[in-house]
C-alpha cells in the first residue's frame, strides 16, 4: 500500500472558492469530520477527516498510486477496522508498528444535532464516555469558512460561564457590575453533598449573574456573563 | 406532610424461620428498619433476609422505585429528595420504623448513622439500635472528642488543636492564628462531626485560615448539621490504615483485621484493601491494639472502625473512629470470612461476639488472602472527579470467581444529583495481592456502564500503575499529585471518534424511518424520528456532477 497522502482536505479547500460546490470538489463525498460533542468535549481533544477507502471505479488515471483499501484519516490511510458484534458492541483494531491493538467499544444509538447538522452518539471506551460527533466533511468545511469571516468580529466578546455540573447554589460571590479577575470565586454549587467553587475563567466585568443562591441548576445553564 | 405512611405490600412476604428459644441461630429480630438507600441499604436487607428477618426500606421521592424499596419487605415514604427533607429526618424514621413494627434499625453509613440524636431517639423509641451507644458515638464520633480519648489512653494522635475553632466569633481570630502556627502549615481545617473528606479545607498559609475555616465550617453544617471544625497537621506522605473494630455488651472488643485505605482524592476513598500490604505481623498486632485500647476506653459495643495515618518512619497516628459500618467493609469480610452485618444484628440483640469473630480477631494478625475494593463512582475521572448524575443506559458488572459486586442501579435507572455518587463496589478476593490485582483487571475489563461517566476508568489505570502493583506508592496524597485524566482519556477518545466515524461510514444513521438499531435502555431518545440526512442525497448529486453518465 501506499502511505502517500489522498487528497489532504487542507488541500481541497481552498481558503477563498466562495461557492458551496468548490468546497466539497474532489473531496470523497462520503467522507465525514470526528470529534468530541461538547457535553463531554475537553480542551485538545482531537477531531480528524475520516474517508472510507477510495472507490477503484472513481479513481483519475494519475490516480493509481493512491489506490488503498485502508480507510483515510486526514488524508492518509490508517490502519484501523471496526469489527461489529452488534448494534451496541464493537471492537476496534488498530495496526501500529506491526502490533495490533483491539479495543471493546459500546455504542449508543446516534442521534441527529438538529442545531449543528450532525449527529452525536455516545461510545464507551475503556471505561471513558465519550459523546461523539460525526458531521459530512462538505458541511464541516462550509461551517469552518463561516466562522473564520465571522470570527473576527466576536472575538473579545461576552463570555457566557455555563455549569459544568448540576446542583444547587449556594453562594453567589459577584453581582452585575463587579470587576473578576481569572480564578476568583465566582459561585459555590453543592452537587452530591459536595461543595465546588466555581472561578471566572478570565477576567473582565460581570455583566449579569443568571442563577441566585437557592436555584438547582443543570449541566449547561448559563450562570454569568463576563464581558 | 404527611411523612410515614407504610406503603408497598409485601410483594414476596418474608416468612421468618419459626423461632423456638434463642438459640444463636435464632434470628435476632423479626423486623428491621434500614434507615439508608442504596447499595447499602440493598446490602443490609439482604444480610436480614439471610437470617431468616423481615425489613423494612425508606425513601425519598426520587428511590419510590430503588432497588433496595423493591428488596425491602415493606417500604415507608420519608419526603422529597433533599436528604435534609427524607433520609435525614430523625421524625419520620422514627416513626416509620414504630408504624411498620419494626424492633431495630440498622443506619448504614452516611446520613444519620453517626448522630448521637438519632441513636438516642430510636433507643427511647423502643427500639434496638444497631451501632454504638449513642454516649460512645458522642465520644467517639466526635472527633476533637476522640482525640481527648486517645490522648487519655496514651495512643498517638495527629498533631493539632483538640477544642472548636471560634468560626462564629470575629474577635478571636488572631487566637486561632496562634494555634495554626502551632500545629505548622500546611495544616487541615476539618469537621469535628466529619467524615469523607466534608467540611474540610487544605490551608497553606496564615491568610487562608479565616475563609478555609468559613468554607470548612458552612460544609461541615450542611452535610452533618454541625459546623465546629478544628486544625489538625498534614501528615504526608502518610498511608490511611484502618482497624476494624466489633464489641459485644460484655466490654469484649476485638479488631478483626485492619485496611488499607491510601488511595484517595481529597479524603475520598477510591480503592481500598485488606490486610494493608507490608505491615509485619509485630506492626499489626500494635496496631490492632491501639485501636482496641480505643474502642475499650470509649465502651464500645457493635462495630466501628479505628483510622490512623501510617508515616514513613513506621509510625501510628490516631485519626478518628467512624461509629458505624463502612463503606469499605466487604474487604474485611472477604479476608476475616464472616459477614460483619449479621454480626452487627446479632450484637444489637444483645448477643456475645460469635465464635467466628473471635476466631477472625484472632487470625487478623497472619491474614492467608487478600481482599480490594473499587468504588465504582458517578464522577468524571477527566474532570476532578466532578459529579456526574444521571440516566444509566447500559449497566453489566463482572461476574465469576472471586468476584463481589454490591450495588442497586442497573440499566435504565437514574443516578440521582441528591446523595453520595457511589453506585457500586467492585471487591475481588484471592489468594494474595498479586493474584487479587489480576483479577481486578479481568473484572473491570468485564465492566461496561453507558449513560453515565464512572470512575472505572480512574480504576483501569490504577490497576496498570507499577507504584500501585508493587504497593510502593500507596499515600493519600499519591492520586491528587499523579493522576492526570485527560491524559489517561487521550487514547480512548482517538478510538472512540475512530469507532464511531467508521460506523457512520458503514451506514449507521440516526433513525430515519424509525426502524434504525437502537441500543437497550434508550428510553429517552424516544423523539420522533427525524427527516433522512439531507447531506445524504447531496453527496450523491455531488458524485453524479463529477462523474456524468
Amino acid at each position: 500500500m501506499s502511505p502517500r497522502p489522498h487528497l489532504p482536505p487542507t488541500m481541497i479547500a481552498g481558503p477563498t472558492g466562495a461557492d458551496e460546490r468548490a468546497a466539497g470538489a474532489g473531496m470523497d463525498p462520503r467522507a465525514v469530520r470526528v470529534g468530541v460533542a461538547p457535553p463531554t468535549r475537553l480542551e485538545g481533544d482531537p477531531a480528524f477527516s475520516l474517508a472510507p477507502p477510495p472507490d477503484p471505479a472513481l479513481l483519475l488515471a494519475g490516480d493509481a498510486d493512491t489506490a488503498t483499501d485502508l480507510p483515510l484519516v486526514d488524508g492518509i490511510p490508517a490502519d484501523v477496522r471496526l469489527h461489529r458484534f452488534d448494534e451496541v458492541r464493537g471492537r476496534v483494531e488498530q495496526v501500529e508498528g506491526g502490533i495490533v491493538k483491539r479495543t471493546d467499544v459500546l455504542f449508543g444509538p446516534p442521534r441527529p444535532d438538529r442545531q449543528r447538522g450532525a449527529e452525536v452518539r455516545e461510545v464507551v471506551v475503556d471505561g471513558w464516555r465519550i459523546e461523539v460527533e460525526v458531521e459530512p466533511e462538505r458541511r464541516a468545511l462550509l461551517r469552518e469558512r463561516a466562522r473564520r469571516s465571522a470570527g473576527a468580529a466576536s472575538r473579545g466578546g461576552p463570555l457566557e460561564v455555563r455549569a459544568i455540573i448540576p446542583g444547587r447554589v449556594v453562594v453567589v460571590s459577584v453581582r452585575a457590575g463587579d470587576a473578576v479577575e481569572a480564578g476568583q470565586q465566582i459561585l459555590v454549587v453543592e452537587a452530591m453533598k459536595m461543595q465546588n467553587e466555581l472561578r471566572a475563567p478570565r477576567e473582565g466585568i460581570v455583566e449579569r449573574v443568571g442563577v441566585a443562591v437557592g436555584d438547582t441548576i443543570e449541566i449547561g445553564d448559563l450562570l454569568v456573563v463576563i464581558h | 406532610m404527611p411523612a410515614a405512611q407504610p406503603h408497598v405490600p409485601a410483594a414476596q412476604p418474608h416468612v421468618p424461620a419459626a423461632r423456638p428459644g434463642s438459640g444463636p441461630m435464632t434470628p435476632p429480630f423479626r423486623r428491621v428498619l434500614v434507615a439508608n438507600r442504596g447499595e447499602i441499604a440493598l446490602r443490609i436487607i439482604r444480610a436480614c433476609h439471610e437470617m431468616g428477618m423481615e425489613a423494612v426500606a425508606v425513601y425519598s421521592d426520587a428511590d419510590a422505585a430503588a432497588a433496595h424499596v423493591r428488596a425491602a419487605d415493606a417500604a415507608v415514604r420519608l419526603g422529597p429528595p433533599p436528604p435534609a427533607e427524607s433520609y435525614l429526618r430523625i421524625d419520620a424514621v422514627i416513626e416509620a420504623a414504630l408504624a411498620s413494627g419494626s424492633e431495630a434499625v440498622h443506619p448504614g453509613y452516611g446520613f444519620l448513622s453517626e448522630r448521637e440524636a438519632f441513636a438516642r431517639a430510636v433507643e427511647e423509641a423502643g427500639l434496638a439500635w444497631v451501632g454504638p451507644p449513642p454516649d460512645v458515638i458522642a465520644t467517639l464520633g466526635d472527633k476533637l472528642a476522640a482525640r481527648r480519648t486517645a490522648r487519655a489512653v496514651g495512643v498517638p494522635h495527629v498533631p493539632g488543636t483538640l477544642e472548636p475553632a471560634p468560626v462564629d466569633r470575629p474577635g478571636e481570630v488572631d487566637a486561632v492564628v496562634a494555634a495554626a502556627r502551632e500545629v505548622g502549615f500546611p495544616l487541615l481545617v476539618k469537621a469535628a462531626a466529619g467524615g469523607g473528606g466534608r467540611g474540610m479545607r487544605r490551608v497553606v498559609s496564615e491568610d487562608e485560615l479565616p475563609a478555609a475555616l468559613l468554607a470548612g465550617s458552612r460544609e461541615a453544617a450542611s452535610a452533618f448539621g454541625d459546623g465546629a471544625v478544628y486544625l489538625e497537621r498534614e501528615i504526608m506522605p502518610a498511608r490511611h490504615v484502618e482497624v476494624q473494630l466489633l464489641g459485644d455488651a460484655a466490654g469484649d472488643v476485638v479488631a478483626i483485621g485492619e485496611r488499607d485505605c491510601s488511595m484517595q482524592r481529597r479524603h475520598q476513598k477510591l480503592i481500598e484493601e485488606a490486610p494493608a500490604p507490608g505491615l509485619t505481623e509485630t506492626e499489626r498486632r500494635r496496631l490492632h491494639a491501639m485501636a482496641v485500647r480505643m474502642g475499650s476506653a470509649a465502651g464500645l459495643r457493635n462495630a466501628a472502625t479505628c483510622e490512623f495515618l501510617y508515616d514513613g518512619d513506621g509510625a501510628f497516628w490516631f485519626l478518628e473512629v467512624n461509629t458505624r459500618l463502612q463503606v469499605e467493609h466487604p474487604v474485611t469480610e472477604l479476608v476475616a470470612g464472616m459477614d460483619i452485618v449479621q454480626e452487627q444484628l446479632r450484637l444489637a440483640a444483645g448477643r456475645p461476639l460469635s465464635a467466628r469473630a473471635r476466631a477472625a480477631a484472632d487470625r487478623a494478625a497472619r491474614p492467608t488472602s487478600h481482599a480490594i475494593e473499587l468504588r465504582i463512582s458517578a464522577e468524571d475521572p477527566a474532570r476532578v472527579f466532578a459529579p456526574t448524575p444521571g440516566r444509566i443506559t447500559r449497566w453489566r458488572m463482572p461476574s465469576g470467581p472471586g468476584v463481589r459486586v454490591d450495588t442497586a442501579v442497573e440499566a435504565g435507572d437514574r443516578v440521582p444529583p441528591h446523595y453520595d455518587p457511589l453506585i457500586a463496589k467492585l471487591i475481588v478476593h484471592a489468594e494474595d495481592r498479586a493474584a487479587a490485582i489480576a483479577r481486578l483487571r479481568r473484572a473491570v475489563a468485564e465492566a461496561e456502564v453507558g449513560g453515565i461517566q464512572t470512575t472505572l476508568p480512574f480504576h483501569r489505570a490504577m490497576l496498570g500503575e507499577p507504584g500501585f502493583v508493587d504497593a510502593t506508592s500507596l499515600a493519600t496524597t499519591w492520586v491528587d499529585a499523579h493522576w492526570d485524566g485527560a491524559r489517561a482519556r487521550a487514547a480512548a477518545v482517538r478510538t472512540a471518534a475512530l469507532a464511531a466515524g467508521l460506523a457512520a461510514l458503514a451506514g449507521d444513521r440516526a433513525s430515519e424511518s424509525g426502524s434504525a438499531p437502537r441500543g437497550p435502555g434508550t428510553a429517552e431518545a424516544g423523539q420522533p424520528a427525524d427527516p433522512p440526512p439531507a447531506w445524504r442525497t447531496d453527496g450523491r448529486a455531488l458524485a453524479a456532477d463529477r462523474w456524468p453518465a
